[in-house]
């Protein structure tokens, strides 16, 4: 029975996280949902980035075509015109072509390093672009297209077709496609934490850190950059199919440039290299100008959508508050809310043994005052690795 | 922990020669590390001396000569591959990555396992059980160089002399048949010397592996070392064993300056 205890110490978070994200469609709205469904779709994508960026050191400004990649390839295999595939198999082979997307550029990803790819990968979001606005039989064009639903063995993720009422509430598409897009995150949580603390994730680190000392060590350094490329690409095109399935229409400008600078906005807030701040992050980026969009008649400085005159709109507004995130972040806790978290995490625990022993036999003097240093500069110490 | 089966093959330089546009780092060196010895390489700074670990890893390649260990040809191979040949180094300045301890020395481990980024992602029971015997590998090695009570520390919060540590349980953890050091001991204080040259020596005995030292200290390599090469301006200009070599005229001139070859060089 004693077992069980530090087992559910470990999963207990989690369990209870899972829990309450479940329960949710019985007591939000669809505009919450949305939200939601936002969140979890820039989360996986943010996941992918961090794995490239963060992890691997590799900067990227091409994660929107990749997240076009997906989002248009489960439409056009999904739909009509395009071969019409069953819609969970277009999921996966959408996943599939948006990697295969990334390995396309592998030649250059295992080669350029840092920011020159971030400059080399700007080239993919033009040219994603354009394609998209060329390629009418394929992609629809500048109206783009719309996108077919979700169905897994008879049951579809939109508002009908079964109609389903649980427990007296009506599930339409939010409520369906929220479990979709949880079960969808789980996946990547899980994988990208596996990867992150297996073989492959160290591998990545030391390419980071120093290229020299992972070759060195017996790393592939062109192969596993490349990897981390193909990767990323692929969670942006499980992202892209979320997003695609969520906005039920696609179109091409939305998969800009800005996009890109979204999901690096997202995983800087968040905390290079840690899935949780990737998700943080992409929550904070993501349901910060809906709301505001949302609230902007209770807002001051704000102008309501559709408004005009001088003033501020709420998408604007939302891009300074979070520009204005980056710096401060930037400059008092460059790792990130993860690591924020993560501190303030570690000064709690810490609390209990240094007010302990005051208790015992409060020492005045220098003795006293010189444990209490050395433990505060135990977190802080950190020395310049080359 | 797993001695190789049979002595380490022989490390053979020939002839190896370095340019860097026009400077010539390494000029024609030769030398060969017997197996299982302590093989020694010193000379001023700047003599080339990490320029030619460099091409033993593999980060440089020589215009000219080659590098042997055993049958296999290391000149034209990429540092992974040398690495997967059971070469290890460690680095003049410490070259440790973010994480701890355990996570360095899993780095080391790395050309030793397979899992790949499937397996590691969907966590495969092949992935996990082999992460679990590697890290217990890994465990047993910090143990060996005196790491065991750090072994979940942050490598950043470790002392410079523990940090030398890590790259050298490091290196240790890719099971090397040669292991090359580069200033294991510099920037050490006294203690931390005498504990390093004990651990140098105890692998040794208890590997039976090769050991290629680039070191400034000269009381370490006279303790150390079975064979001395001397490099001046990339050039050997002697070889021998420890007592020889400090005799050497020639040493003692690239050393100390003194006028002994009066040829303008």
């Amino acid at each position: 029975m004693s077992d069980l205890r530090p087992l559910l110490r470990t999963c207990g978070p989690y369990l209870l996280t899972a829990l309450l994200l479940c329960a949710l469609p019985f007591y939000l709205d669809a505009f919450w949902l949305r939200i939601g469904l936002f969140s979890m779709a820039a989360a996986i994508g943010a996941v992918g980035l961090g794995l490239l960026s963060g992890t691997a050191g590799q900067l990227s400004l091409g994660h929107a075509f990749f997240l076009a990649v997906g989002a248009y390839g489960y439409v056009w295999l999904a739909g009509e015109p395009g071969p019409g595939l069953p819609p969970a198999l277009a999921v996966v082979l959408a996943v599939l072509l948006a990697g295969a997307a990334g390995g396309l550029f592998s030649p250059v990803a295992g080669r350029v390093k840092g920011v020159y790819l971030g400059v080399a990968t700007l080239a993919l979001v033009f040219l994603g672009h354009h394609v998209l606005l060329t390629a009418d039989s394929v992609t629809g064009g500048f109206n783009g297209r719309s996108v077919p639903p979700l169905e897994l063995g008879g049951f579809t993720f939109a508002e009908s077709d079964p109609e389903l009422t649980v427990l007296g509430v009506p599930f339409g598409g939010e409520e369906r496609l929220w479990y979709l897009g949880l079960a969808l995150f789980a996946l990547t949580w899980f994988t990208a934490r596996g990867l992150l603390r297996g073989r492959p994730g160290r591998a990545l680190v030391a390419l980071r850190d120093s290229e020299t000392a992972a070759s060195v060590m017996g790393v592939h350094v062109a192969r596993y950059r490349s990897a981390a490329f193909v990767l990323s690409s692929m969670y942006a095109g499980l992202a892209g199919v979320l997003l695609a399935l969520s906005f039920r229409r696609v179109v091409p400008d939305y998969f800009s440039l800005a996009l890109s600078v979204d999901y690096l906005a997202m995983i800087v807030i968040g905390g290079l290299g840690s899935v949780a701040g990737a998700t943080a992050g992409a929550v904070f980026v993501t349901a910060l100008p809906l709301l505001m969009t949302r609230y902007a008649d209770q807002l001051p400085l704000v102008a309501a959508p559709g408004s005009g005159g001088g003033s501020i709109g709420p998408t604007e507004a939302s891009r300074y508050l979070y520009g204005a995130a980056i710096v401060v972040i930037l400059l008092y806790a460059p790792d990130g809310l993860h690591g924020l978290a993560r501190r303030t995490r570690a000064r709690l625990r810490r609390r209990p043994p240094v007010t302990g022993p005051p208790g015992t036999g409060p020492s005045p003097g220098p003795a006293g005052a010189t444990t209490t240093d050395t433990s505060d500069t135990t977190a802080r110490a950190k020395e310049h690795t080359p | 922990m797993t001695t190789p089966a049979a002595a380490p093959p022989a490390l053979d330089v020939r002839g190896v020669t370095v340019r860097f546009a026009g400077l010539l780092a390494l000029d024609d060196v030769s030398f060969t590390v017997a197996p299982g010895t302590v093989h020694a390489v010193i000379g001023p700074n700047g003599a080339g001396k990490s320029t030619c670990f460099n091409v033993l890893s593999g980060l440089y390649r020589p215009a000219a000569g080659s590098v042997r260990l055993g049958a296999a040809e290391l000149t034209r191979l990429a540092p992974h591959r040398i690495a997967a040949l059971g070469v290890a180094r460690t680095f003049q300045n410490i070259v440790t990555t973010q994480g701890t301890v355990a996570d360095n020395l899993m780095l080391g481990r790395h050309a030793l396992s397979h899992a790949g980024f499937a397996a590691s992602a969907l966590r495969l029971p092949r992935a996990v059980r082999e992460q679990r015997a590697h890290l217990a590998k890994a465990r047993e090695i910090a143990e060996l160089t005196g790491l065991g009570a750090h072994f979940d520390s942050p490598v950043a919060l470790l002392s410079y002399g523990d940090r030398k540590r890590v790259e050298l349980a490091r290196a240790l953890c890719l099971e090397p048949r040669v292991l090359l050091l580069d200033e294991p001991v510099a920037g050490m204080n006294a203690a931390e010397r005498v504990r390093m040259t004990e651990v140098v020596r105890e692998i040794r005995a208890e590997l039976g592996l090769s050991v290629v030292l680039v070191e400034h200290d000269m009381g370490l390599v006279m303790r150390l070392a079975d064979e001395v090469t001397v490099l001046d301006f990339g050039r050997a200009i002697a070889h021998g064993t420890p007592d020889r070599v400090r005799r050497d005229p020639e040493v003692l001139r690239a050393y100390l300056g003194t006028t002994s070859g009066e040829d303008a060089a």
